[in-house]
């Protein structure tokens, strides 16, 4: 293992079928049992980096590894690697293949050539990790689109993958149902040390539920770094159709127009509560 | 629309080994189209009522108006029945008389109308039983169980899942183009259903070639493999099912016997 980064890609680019370069020389690394984001705009490039993670896709030159290790793009090396990087994709009517909740979480261990019993114990266990026990003798139909994304990340759970990558994972959800998703996937990852890696235009979870953050923009790294690092770069994001956490463009007018003097800049409500309250004390003093 | 499929997923029945309940509907559907007899199909028909309302707890109303559907053809194609063309006017309970023969409606013509009317009916309720009780994809265990090819229970199985998806895409086009004044002549209906029915083609392409992504991801290998679902099974329903339809043979025999042939 290098470091201790899971996912790699080295001057990664992919080509479209019709020629226009998706991805254009993208350098990322992931590291082991963190949350790292990849921010953009649409179309940036977000997915198809994500089909590339587990070799769906295959770059037109660059390459992207596991564990240190190049993908093997054998028949047998794909099983391998997907048994360990599990994608959950934004619309989760695509995923969902069957009418029986409980039979589309059990597919994924099925592939695995697990034993029934095995089977049947992970997928309770995913049932229960995603909160949806209760619906597991419910039609897939009559799911919710909340639940029903919740069942798709309950199927790739029960594969007990090593890099759990989402595409989207809040898009569409209410305002409850995304910090229950942000949660469970927070769960998720320090019960079984899983990496997660998500894509989103949903600034204002970054700074929360973030370790590491990328930017991409017409299929290139713009940016990378701790979210605080990332939302310094106020005009890199706007250029690329991104804007700051609410918070932080707040705490930014704050400075520009009202004259306040920030030592830091402030993302997260915490943040902000906390850089106010140096300000305040700093007042008192003088 | 009643929904059918919604009251399967609801039915005290629903945990039953499928195999059970699909052996007992077919044999008993067999039997009432053997028989072809009034007391039988009535019989059948209070059967199948009963068991769905009381054991599989579904509301009583609901079956009378799924019956309701195949009665009003039934109606429709019986009244043809009794209608007879003779030369003996005696024959007929009331007819008319058309260039020298007779058109008439016989006493055993009204019987044997009945008789196909029940018949028919009693068979519907067998089918109606298994629909009510029996949810899609435990029906499509209890085919691959009986070794049906497949590749036909994985597409019955993707058909059935998609068919919703399908039609609440169909269903927001139309109100997006609804709203839209898109079917507010005829001529401008024509052309908004045309192109509901290209964009539901290119969504479903699509759909499906994202669903194929989904399923390499999950170490999809050709075949839909999932685990089943456990059911309650044992041999008792079998037997019960075999009973019953022994005692159905037995009160036609004895029907037979003593109305002296009479259906």
């Amino acid at each position: 293992m290098k470091d201790n980064y899971i996912l790699e890609t080295e001057h990664l680019k992919y080509r479209y079928a019709d020629g226009v370069f998706a991805l254009k020389d993208v350098n990322i690394r992931v590291r082991q049992g963190q949350t790292t984001a990849v921010l953009g705009g649409n179309g940036a490039g977000k997915s198809t980096l994500f089909l590339n993670f587990n070799g769906i896709l295959r770059p037109a030159s660059g390459s992207v590894s596991f564990k240190g290790k190049p993908l093997d793009y054998s028949h047998k090396g794909l099983k391998e690697l997907r048994k360990s990087v599990g994608i959950v994709f934004q619309d989760p009517d695509s995923q969902l293949f069957s009418a029986s909740v409980y039979q589309d979480v059990s597919f994924g261990a099925i592939n695995m050539k697990l034993p029934e019993e095995e089977v049947r114990r992970r997928v309770e266990t995913a049932l229960v990790k995603t909160g949806i026990s209760h619906l597991k003798d419910k039609p897939t139909h009559s799911l919710s689109f909340g639940q029903k994304k919740r069942a798709a990340i309950a199927g790739v759970l029960v594969m007990e993958p090593e890099v759990l990558i989402l595409d989207e994972p809040t898009a569409g959800l209410d305002p409850a149902g995304t910090s229950d998703i942000m949660r469970l996937l927070q769960g998720a990852q320090s019960e079984l040390g899983i990496t997660v890696v998500i894509s989103t235009h949903d600034i204002d979870i970054v700074p929360i539920y973030c370790g590491h953050a990328y930017v991409l923009d017409k299929g290139e790294v713009i940016l990378e770094g701790s979210p605080k690092e990332v939302f310094r770069e106020k005009t890199v994001l706007r250029n690329a159709n991104l804007r700051l956490p609410r918070i932080g463009h707040l705490m930014e007018i704050l400075q520009d127009k009202d004259k306040f003097e920030f030592s830091d800049t402030a993302v997260t409500i915490s943040e902000a509560r906390s850089t106010l309250k140096q300000w305040r004390d700093g007042q008192k003093r003088q | 629309m009643i929904n059918i499929d919604q009251y399967a997923y609801i039915s005290a029945l629903r945990r039953k080994d499928p195999l059970q309940k699909v052996f007992f509907a077919l044999l008993t559907l067999g039997v009432c189209i053997w028989a072809d007899s009034t007391v039988i199909s009535v019989t059948v028909l209070a059967i199948m009522w009963g068991i769905t309302v009381f054991t599989g707890r579904i509301p009583s109303r609901v079956f009378a108006r799924l019956l309701l559907i195949p009665m009003l053809f039934l109606v429709v194609g019986v009244l043809t029945v009794p209608v007879n063309v003779s030369q003996n006017r005696d024959e007929f309970l009331f007819s008319f008389s058309l260039y020298g023969i007779y058109v008439g409606v016989s006493g055993t013509g009204i019987i044997n109308a009945a008789r196909l009317f029940f018949k028919a009916l009693g068979a519907s309720s067998c089918l109606y039983y298994l629909s009510l009780n029996t949810p899609m994809v435990s029906l499509l265990s209890a085919l691959s169980r009986l070794k049906l090819p497949k590749l036909l229970i994985e597409l019955m199985g993707l058909v059935y899942r998609f068919i919703f998806v399908l039609l609440e895409t169909a269903n927001t086009i139309f109100t997006a183009q609804n709203s839209r004044l898109g079917y507010s002549s005829l001529s401008s209906g024509h052309h908004s259903l045309a192109s509901l029915a290209t964009t539901l083609f290119m969504r479903a392409y699509k759909r499906s070639e994202e669903l194929y992504t989904a399923l390499e991801s999950r170490g999809y290998d050709g075949e839909l493999k999932v685990i089943e679902e456990k059911y309650e099974t044992g041999w008792t329903e079998y037997i019960a099912a075999v009973l019953i339809n022994f005692l159905l043979i037995l009160t036609l025999v004895l029907s037979r016997r003593l109305t002296g042939g009479l259906p």
